[in-house]
């Protein structure tokens, strides 16, 4: 009856006017990582729906050849043309119907010297450009038609800072706005704005504030320095208010924080600012609106960096344009995004031991945390409850679509001091299975507004790829194994799946050219980071490696 | 630390248990941290190290070069020499190798030269590349020493004083014109694939390709060193030659 009383809800919601309601989904483009600047991951094409996805079928497939890391990144479609990503920053401007390419141009590879992971997350396009970041920590424009370099910056350097950038950037206006990694390394984060004609600065919000700003006091001494915080994910841009929202990552230290929090701080209040929050900034300056801090001193690497969904919804009984956020660990708050104000919170993990709960407003009860000269056992962990992949958000069932890992660690923490750009996150943490369990992962299907979670597809491994919904109430992802498959939006049933041959880690993206609509997904297991150290909890697993964009359609016949 | 005194009396001299010492904490900073070795080279996500049969020459060779195309970066000049050399000890410790001295069986360890800078030339180096400047401190143009982004040409000559630092020519920045557009430009490469340069308009300067042929060049520009590095105090300034004088060999 409760599920009936939600879709109630959620038709009432198609027929009221709102601005996320009409900038939420996507249609025939997918012209943002996340879908639209809402994030949702959404689009309203439905010629793919329940009733004939059983006929989806590989319709051409694109290998990038850069088998570095694998391919993480979410494809990009303007007017027919896709825009994708490598590992090493190859980028492919390909014929979407065909997969034909168009033109390519190669990153030229960085010196060994410069530290971080290989990786990309994706690209962004407009102004006539396409943007990226590079491991050597530049944001590089190319021209949209010919792939040929327009301008290049440094957004700062990459051996000094330990920092460079694995997000795709956001396009907002004229300006292109990029997150950085180094936020588990002694490192300053900040957010950095560019124009996206000529690549000049335009502005540069930095995480913490430096002396004499609102929020240093909350630092002890020098340690606002080195004290992470980066933005290493993509944030979301409301045009209607014209701010930007961004997550940030946790403060370091990560697991000791008796160098970074001034003494008798109260663990109730901010700490650390503005670490383990959302903010909202102004897209011309860049000037802080407003902020809410998820996790006070976070000591856990919970790393609010993750992906911000902007949705509008009834929230007793009054229509709020709310955001959605989940932070590793799990927790998802749901804000005013107007203001900052706290509207609800839940958790989705079901196994959580580092805290006992979280009060309807907020509170943390009973927080687990590490101590020095011991090992600290909590669940979930720091490769997330959810990974850096983002969920996806359907306005139709008013529902969010989370992969959540069950996973454990064991925490041990070092006092080492601060180095400037070496890893900072003073502590080791080797994964484990949940106790008690045969199962590690689930899809679930969670309403922001009631925080109940409606139905949870368990699956055996871990779930490390995006999500993507549609219209056609369907919610597409991949596994480890290699298996894309659409669920029903509405029940969880599984009603399709096809084999792949290589492990997922990366982003879905659909689109349609000429009228027929097409689903694309990226394929290649990561073999490092995160995907390396769950894989070695399941070691009679072989995922298979690749970096290869699948696309799929319905036959034309069946159209 | 029981097994390492054990060593100590059946093996190593004391000079290499304290080699081995430093390379644990070494380790545990640098290699054992993240998603990383984890402790004592048990693993943590990225390969573990213990017990891997590894032999002398390929730890040295892994630690200072890295693995391109993984998550394995070059420890070459990350980490100081003393410290690079003792983790590379104590990986081969933790690979039964008794009595590790790192580059002892023939392969050369490249580590940077030279000894730590003090006084007023580490001030200064400090000062070259310090962090909460931003965008105004000098290593967004220079790099010295592997450290910065090189804009500029490498510095070949160092100012003898801090006035001669201020009255700085700068002959090579230009006037670039493209189309109503008007900038201070250091020329990359001008050519028939198209014209590369600087833009030195506001910093950090961004490196700009034109279609051939679009760019009018004319010599002299407003732009000044001077004004770029007014950030710095008079105090600050000389510090920083102290540094360059060190660090750059005419």
């Amino acid at each position: 009856m409760r599920f009936r009383l939600i879709l109630l809800t959620s038709c009432f919601l198609l027929t009221s006017s709102s601005p996320a309601q009409d900038a939420g989904p996507t249609h025939a483009d997918w012209p943002h990582y996340g879908g639209t600047q809402f994030s949702w991951r959404y689009s309203a094409l439905d010629q793919i729906n329940t009733g004939n996805v059983k006929a989806l079928t590989p319709v051409w497939l694109f290998q990038t050849g850069d088998y570095a890391e694998n391919l993480q990144t979410t494809p990009i479609v303007e007017n027919g043309v896709m825009y994708l990503i490598t590992a090493r920053a190859r980028v492919f401007a390909l014929d979407a119907a065909t997969g034909r390419e168009i033109w390519n141009y190669r990153y030229p590879e960085p010196g060994r010297s410069v530290p971080g992971f290989v990786g990309n997350r994706g690209l962004a396009i407009g102004d006539g450009k396409v943007f990226f970041g590079t491991k050597d920590n530049y944001m590089v424009a190319l021209d949209q038609k010919t792939g040929r370099l327009v301008w290049r910056v440094n957004i700062d350097d990459a051996r000094q800072c330990g920092c460079n950038v694995t997000a795709a950037p956001l396009v907002v206006k004229d300006k292109v706005i990029v997150g950085g990694t180094g936020g588990d390394g002694a490192h300053r984060g900040y957010i950095t704005a560019f124009s996206t004609k000529n690549g000049r600065l335009a502005w540069r919000w930095y995480v913490i504030p430096g002396p004499g700003e609102k929020g240093h006091e909350t630092w002890k001494g020098d340690s606002w320095k080195f004290g992470g915080g980066a933005p290493w994910l993509t944030g979301s841009y409301d045009p209607a208010l014209d701010l930007v929202y961004w997550g940030t990552g946790n403060a370091a230290a990560d697991f000791y924080d008796a160098d970074r929090v001034p003494a008798g701080a109260d663990k109730s209040k901010d700490i650390n600012l503005y670490t383990a929050s959302v903010v909202a900034l102004e897209a011309d300056t860049g000037k802080l609106r407003w902020h809410y801090q998820e996790i006070h001193d976070d000591q856990w690497d919970w790393d609010s960096a993750y992906e911000v969904l902007l949705i509008d919804r009834e929230i007793r009984g009054r229509m709020r344009q709310a955001l959605v956020h989940m932070n590793k660990s799990g927790i998802t708050s749901v804000l005013d995004r107007a203001t900052g104000e706290l509207l609800g919170v839940f958790s989705v993990p079901e196994v959580q031991t580092w805290i006992s709960g979280i009060t309807e407003d907020g509170k943390l009860v009973g927080r687990v945390e590490p101590k020095l000269g011991k090992t600290t056992t909590v669940c979930p962990t720091a490769a997330g409850a959810k990974s850096w992949n983002s969920m996806a958000y359907s306005p139709r069932t008013g529902f969010i679509y989370v992969p959540v890992n069950e996973l454990c660690e064991d925490i041990t923490p070092n006092n080492a001091a601060a180095d400037e750009g070496q890893n900072y996150m003073n502590g080791a943490f080797p994964l484990k299975l949940a106790p008690g369990r045969t199962t590690y992962s689930h899809v679930d299907a969670w309403d922001p507004v009631t925080g109940k979670r409606a139905w949870s597809m368990p699956y055996k491994y871990v779930l490390l790829a995006s999500m993507l919904a549609t219209a056609g109430d369907l919610v597409f992802t991949g596994n480890p194994e290699g298996e894309f498959y659409a669920l029903d939006a509405k029940s969880g049933n599984k009603l399709w799946s096809y084999q792949t041959g290589a492990g997922h880690r990366g982003g879905s993206a659909t689109y349609a050219v000429n009228g027929r609509q097409f689903i694309a997904t990226s394929t290649g297991w990561h073999v490092s980071v995160v995907g390396g150290a769950v894989q070695a909890l399941f070691p009679d697993q072989d995922w298979r490696l690749g970096s290869t964009l699948v696309v799929f359609a319905l036959p034309e016949l069946s159209q | 630390m029981k097994v390492l005194a054990v060593l100590c009396a059946l093996a190593l001299s004391c000079a290499a248990q304290n080699v081995a010492k430093r390379g644990e904490q070494v380790f545990a900073k640098s290699c054992a941290t993240g998603y990383c070795h984890g402790v004592r080279g048990a693993s943590s996500g990225a390969p573990r190290l213990a017990g891997r049969g590894f032999n002398q020459a390929y730890i040295n060779n892994v630690v200072t070069r890295g693995i391109p195309g993984t998550g394995m970066a070059s420890f070459a000049t990350a980490l100081p020499p003393a410290d690079l050399k003792a983790v590379i000890a104590y990986v081969a410790m933790l690979n039964g190798i008794i009595n590790p001295e790192a580059g002892s069986d023939g392969v050369e360890v490249p580590v940077p030269s030279g000894p730590a800078l003090t006084g007023e030339a580490a001030r200064g180096q400090r000062l070259f590349k310090e962090a909460v400047r931003g965008f105004g401190r000098c290593s967004t143009c220079h790099e010295v020493a592997g450290s910065g982004i090189s804009v500029a040409q490498p510095i070949a000559q160092v100012p003898a004083s801090v006035a001669a630092f201020k009255a700085l020519a700068t002959p090579d920045v230009k006037t670039g014109a493209i189309g109503d557009e008007s900038m201070p430009v250091l020329v990359l490469s001008d050519g028939k694939q198209g014209t590369l340069f600087y833009d030195l308009t506001s910093a950090p300067p961004v490196e700009r390709n034109a279609e051939p042929g679009s760019v009018k060049f004319s010599d002299g520009s407003a732009w000044r060193h001077a004004s770029v590095i007014a950030a710095y105090n008079d105090a600050e300034l000389a510090a920083i030659l102290a540094y360059l004088r060190g660090a750059i060999k005419p």
